[in-house]
Formats: structure tokens, C-alpha cells, sequence
């Protein structure tokens, strides 16, 4: 019984749709809670799925899952104290957009059927659009619009690929079920004409769910618009899923002995998108936007280090893993700053350290570890992904990523110096408890741990995702 | 060759010129729901899936692509009074012309793939084609957000045609989750569409226009 770990949130979700106004509250950490202990059950048992056809338990598929799930856990504890000092009107439509979410992000997870991908990615569209419109203003109205245009028009992108994949398998003469893991069996005679097509429109339509540039637009709109609980799911585990879909087609690509025409692709995306979030993250001028562009950045690490293949798969694997820690960290951090300042612009905040201690610790742990610094995951993650790069060979391609990284790295500091350090007379509007900081404490934490100790278990499944896309190192 | 499918799809190309001409709202949607009803056929006069099941489906594609989904957008207009220009940022002429130009192109390239599937038909994939850019073509060339929300409709028109007709495989159950996430899309995008009237008193897409670097 695969299917209960996102049957049992959209269980939930619909109920706290029709629940008075706190009672949501308590209904959200339960479910993150349950969604837990089903995920680390599902990690150690390894059940079958009752609908073989459509679900699969693979390893990316279990990464991905047991970080949401640990995400949404902490989350909905923040999420709790948060709303408290919040002044959000419609609470029940928040928790229960809250928890369909996370249902539909474990579905895409654990679906195997490339049409269920799609009903599931785009569902996740759905789920989380409420949640963006939350303040009810002007600006957030424009960035739902964008974000629903853009990704559904995107993701329509998507279905048409999934759909050229199967007239491959037409053409070819193929006839397995249309999953993932059947067509990678039997990758090899797909017809390469049509299966090429098919993994350039799914590149482009799930990459603009990913945030990979030129189609990011929608990306740092919705992310500084949404609250922060919202932000730090959609950053922290919805890009994840897009990525999963990109990930397993690439997959098959490999599978088919096409992984030179894939990886160009990826890499190709990969350093528009670090290319284009260096030059917004230099000029920017609010810390949520901010965020948003480093999302993006690390979202271009992880594709190109996807195309470079062999150590650069291993460390896009790693950079996802810690970039949803510590990304989800600072956009809760963010909140928290929001809370207190009442403002996104960097330019009204400052003094962070003396006005916001606590705050001030997860924000500033949370700069050092995004920005790739040791001894913080991402650290090692770049790390793998630059030495798989000179590996290959990709000498321009590794030039341009330093060069835009060490750039980034400026830019990033340079804001973040100024919202911990500069002068402030604002007054802040928030008391810092316990529950507000320590979300992100256990966060960064993890990150820290994960970086000198991997358990056994996690490490092999980290090694069986990226197998065929290593082809062994 | 097959004449009744190669008729039924001149319709659709016929639409697809309709609607690059019509100025007005309500046009334009009865336009998308003539569309919707006959995309949704297609795959009854090729004939390659007359079960129960199949016939099931075909049906409930009919009544939510020909029915339900333009009247959300009926009502979405006629709650809020919404102007009844769609604004165009490339004028009727001219978007005629484009559109006679897309389908002779569509035709054009067609020829050069070879899927033994799109032998059924001669007009299938520059239909499909042409519905694909056309929508693509509404989403660019209006500023009238439901305008907008009509191309992308179009577009998921284009991949439905794509879709059910090359791939018999695809399982009706998957089929009908598409078509319900495309169901939940639109009816999300008539809510915002009745939110931005009532926030800005226009849904023209200049206005949308404050967040940016």
C-alpha cells in the first residue's frame, strides 16, 4: 500500500477545508507527522504498490519523498507559531491548500506512469496556487496569474512531450506499459528521432515548473509574494519534483545512448539559468526576491551537473538534497524578518544581529551554507559537480559556472551584510520563540551532519539514482 | 486517405481561422466550444476504439471540453461585466493571415515526419499543429487575459488531437485525469480572472505588470 502516503494527506487536506478557523492548525503538524513515519516505513519496508502500472518505489523517487517529507514536518511546526503572529485571513483555505500540496508532491514522487508524472506535477500547480494569492493583494493576485499561466502553459509543453514519447514507442514498434522504468528496459529501440523531441518539449515544460531560465519569470514572483511557510515548500521541495520529471526521462535518454544530446541540452539550460540569476541577484533590492534567484541558481547547478553526468550526477544529487534544507531554512528565516521588519526591502531592514539574535543565526548559518561554503553541504555538492566537469571536459562550461558562482557569491554577501549589519532604527513587531528559530536550527543542522556523515542506507540509494546516469565512477 | 476524419479536421482548421478574426469575447468562446466539441469526435470517426470504455470517455471529453470549460469562462465573464474587446496587440487582418500562413506551413512540414499512425489522415498532425501554435499565437498577440486562457484551451485542444489519436496504448483512467487537471486549471483561472476584475476593474494584462526587476 504505496498509495496511502498521499492518499492520507489529501484525506486530511479536504477535511481541513471545511474546519473552523484553528482547528487546521493542530490537523496540519498531525498529518506532517504521519506523512513522516509513512515515508521512513515505506523507506525501510519497501512495499509493493497496489497499482503496479502507475506507481514505483525507486531510489530518486525515495530521496525526494523522505526530504519533502522531512520539510513539511518542520514546516508545518513554523507554519503553526507563524500563523499565530500572522495576519492571514483565510486560514482553513491556506492549511488545506497546504496539504493537498504536499499530497500531490508525493505523488509525483512515487509515479512511475509517465502520463501520472504529468497529472501529478500539473496537480501540484493547482494545489499550490491558492496558496500564493494568501494575502489577497494586488501584487499577489499577478503573481498567481503568472504562475498559473506560465507553469500550466509550460507543463502543457510537457504532456505533448510525454505524448511524443509514446509515438516513439509507436515507431519503434515497441510495446511496454508507458513508465518510466519500463521504457528505460527498453530504451534502446525507441525510435531516437521522436524520443529526442519528446525530451526536448519535457525538458522545456518541466523546466519552467524547475525555474530553469528563460522560463523562470514566474519563479521569483510567486516565491516572494507567497508567505513564507508557502515559499519554503515551493522553493525547498516543488522544484524538486519538476526536476525528478526531467531527471527520469534523462534516464531514459541515457538508457537509449543518447546522453550526449540530453546532457548539451541540460548543460545548456543549466548556465542560461546561472547566468541570468547572477545578473538579478547582483541588483537586487528585496531578500525574498533574492532567495528566489539563488533558487534558480542552484536549480542551473543541478541541471548542469545532471548533463556533465559521472561525479557531476552524484553532486547535483547532493546540491538538491541540501539545497531543499537550507533554502526552505532561509525562506522561513525570511519570515521571520518579514514578521519583524515589516517590510521585503532590503534597504528597511538591518541590524539583524543585534535586533533579531536568534533570527540572525539561522539567517547568516543559512547565507554561508547556500553560498557553497564548507563545511556545509552544497560545499561538496559544487565541488563534485565542477571536478565531474573538468572530468569530461567541459572546460567553458566549468569557466563560465566559477566565474558566475564567485560572482553570486558577491552579490549574495553584499545583501547579506547589509540586512545583518547595517544601521536601523526600525522597530520589531516580533517576539523570537522557540518554535519560530528552531525549525531552522534542525535545518541547517542536517545539512552540517549530512555533509560529514551519510548513513549507509541513504548513501546506497543516493548511488542506485545516479547509476545509470554515472554509468559507475 | 480518410474523408469523413479529413472533413471533420477542416472544421477545426476553420475554427482556428474564426477565431484569429473574432474582436469579440462571446464569439471567441462560442468559437473555442464549437472546437472543443468536434476535437473531441475525432477519435470516434477514426474508429480505432469503439469499446464501451472508449465511447465513455469520448463522451465525457465532449461534455467538458464542448460544455463545461467554455461555459466556466461564460460565466466568468458575465459575473463580472468584463469588457468585451480582446484587445489585440496584432490587429484581425493580419492574424488571418497569420493563421492562413501557420496552416499551409504546418502542412508543409508535416510531410517530413514519418509515424505510421499519422497515415490515417493527411490533415491530423497540421491540424494538430496548427492548434498547437495557434493557442501559443492568442497567448502572445492578446493582452484580454481570458483571451489568454482561450490559447492556452486551444493548445491543450491541439495536444488532446495528438494525443488520443496516435496513442490507442493510453489508458482511459490516465485520459480522464489529464482532462480533469485541465478541468481544475481553468476553473482556478476563471477565479483569478473574476479576482483581477474586481481588483483592477480590467483584465487587461498591462495592468499585471508591477512585479519586475
Amino acid at each position: 500500500m504505496v498509495e496511502i502516503v498521499f492518499l492520507a494527506p489529501f484525506v486530511t487536506g479536504v477535511i481541513a477545508f471545511f474546519l473552523p478557523r484553528n482547528m487546521g492548525r493542530p490537523l496540519l503538524v498531525f498529518t506532517g507527522a504521519l506523512h513522516l513515519l509513512l515515508s521512513l516505513l515505506l523507506w525501510v519496508r519497501q512495499p509493493e504498490p497496489l497499482f503496479k502500472s502507475y506507481f514505483a518505489v525507486t531510489p530518486e523517487g525515495m530521496l525526494s519523498l523522505l526530504v519533502i517529507s522531512l520539510l513539511f514536518f518542520l514546516i508545518s511546526i513554523y507554519t503553526v507559531a507563524y500563523l499565530k503572529v500572522a495576519d492571514i485571513k483565510s486560514e482553513h483555505i491556506f492549511t488545506g491548500s497546504m496539504l493537498l500540496f504536499l499530497s500531490t508532491m508525493t505523488m509525483v514522487t512515487l509515479s512511475d506512469h509517465i502520463m501520472v508524472m504529468w497529472i501529478a506535477i500539473e496537480a501540484t500547480t493547482l494545489a499550490s496556487a491558492p496558496l500564493i494569492y494568501t494575502h489577497r493583494s494586488s501584487a499577489s493576485l499577478e503573481a498567481t496569474w503568472k504562475y498559473v499561466l506560465i507553469c500550466s502553459v509550460g507543463i502543457a509543453m510537457a504532456l505533448l512531450g510525454s505524448v511524443l514519447i509514446t509515438i516513439s514507442m509507436d515507431v519503434g514498434k515497441v510495446d511496454a506499459p508507458v513508465s518510466f522504468s519500463a521504457l528505460t528496459a527498453v530504451a534502446t529501440r525507441l525510435d531516437p528521432m521522436w524520443l529526442k523531441a519528446g525530451f526536448a518539449f519535457i525538458l522545456v515544460g518541466y523546466g519552467t515548473k524547475m525555474g530553469l531560465a528563460p522560463m523562470h519569470t514566474w519563479l521569483p514572483d510567486a516565491h516572494s509574494e507567497a508567505p513564507s511557510p508557502a515559499s519554503a515548500l515551493l522553493s525547498g521541495v516543488l522544484l524538486n519534483c519538476a526536476y525528478l520529471g526531467i531527471f527520469k526521462t534523462n534516464k531514459i535518454m541515457l538508457a537509449a545512448g543518447l546522453g550526449d544530446f540530453s546532457g548539451l541540452i541540460l548543460m545548456g539550460f543549466g548556465l542560461t539559468s546561472i547566468l541570468a540569476a547572477g545578473t538579478f541577484i547582483l541588483k537586487q533590492t528585496e531578500y525574498k526576491r533574492l532567495l528566489a534567484y539563488s533558487s534558480i541558481e542552484n536549480m542551473g547547478i543541478i541541471a548542469f551537473g545532471t548533463g556533465v553526468g559521472g561525479l557531476g550526477a552524484y553532486g547535483a544529487m547532493l546540491c538538491l538534497i541540501h539545497h531543499s534544507l537550507i533554502k526552505s531554512s532561509l525562506f522561513l528565516t525570511s519570515g521571520n524578518i518579514l514578521l519583524g521588519y515589516g517590510s521585503r526591502q532590503i534597504e528597511k531592514t538591518g541590524n539583524l544581529v543585534k535586533q533579531m539574535p536568534r533570527t540572525f543565526v539561522a539567517f547568516f548559518g543559512g547565507f554561508v551554507a547556500i553560498s557553497g561554503l564548507p563545511p556545509f553541504g552544497i560545499f561538496i555538492g559544487e565541488l563534485f559537480v565542477i571536478l565531474g566537469a573538468f572530468k569530461a571536459g567541459h572546460y567553458i562550461g566549468v569557466t563560465v559556472l566559477v566565474v558566475s558562482l564567485c560572482a553570486i557569491f558577491a552579490g549574495f554577501a553584499n545583501q547579506a551584510m547589509k540586512i545583518s549589519f547595517n544601521t536601523s532604527e526600525a522597530t520589531i513587531g516580533l517576539t523570537e520563540k522557540a518554535s519560530l528559530v528552531w525549525p531552522q536550527y534542525v535545518l541547517l543542522l542536517t545539512s552540517l551532519v549530512l555533509c560529514f556523515w551519510i548513513p549507509d542506507s541513504l548513501y546506497q540509494t543516493i548511488m542506485n539514482a545516479v547509476t545509470i546516469v554515472s554509468g559507475g565512477f | 486517405m480518410n474523408i469523413p476524419v479529413d472533413m471533420t479536421l477542416s472544421l477545426v482548421l476553420l475554427s482556428v481561422l474564426f477565431s484569429f478574426g473574432s474582436s469579440r469575447l462571446p464569439g471567441l468562446i462560442k468559437v473555442l466550444a464549437f472546437q472543443g466539441v468536434v476535437v473531441s469526435i475525432v477519435p470516434l470517426i477514426i474508429g480505432h476504439d469503439m469499446t464501451g470504455g472508449g465511447i465513455l470517455f469520448t463522451l465525457a471529453t465532449l461534455t467538458i471540453r464542448g460544455i463545461v470549460i467554455p461555459l466556466c469562462i461564460h460565466f466568468a465573464i458575465k459575473k463580472v461585466a468584463i469588457r468585451r474587446e480582446v484587445e489585440p496587440i496584432v490587429g484581425y487582418h493580419a492574424s488571418v493571415l497569420a493563421g492562413l500562413g501557420l496552416i499551409v506551413a504546418a502542412m508543409a512540414v508535416s510531410h517530413r515526419f514519418n509515424a505510421p499512425s499519422i497515415s490515417t489522415s493527411v490533415l491530423l498532425l497540421p491540424t494538430a499543429i496548427s492548434l498547437l501554435v495557434a493557442g501559443m499565437f492568442l497567448l502572445i498577440a492578446r493582452r484580454n487575459a481570458i483571451a489568454m486562457v482561450l490559447g492556452y484551451i486551444m493548445m491543450e485542444n491541439g495536444i488532446y488531437l495528438v494525443g488520443t489519436t496516435f496513442s490507442v496504448r493510453a489508458l482511459h483512467i490516465v485520459e480522464f485525469g489529464i482532462l480533469l487537471d485541465v478541468l481544475a486549471g481553468v476553473m482556478i483561472m476563471a477565479v483569478i480572472l473574476q479576482n483581477i476584475k474586481q481588483t483592477f476593474d480590467d483584465v487587461d494584462t498591462a495592468l499585471l505588470r508591477t512585479l519586475k526587476e
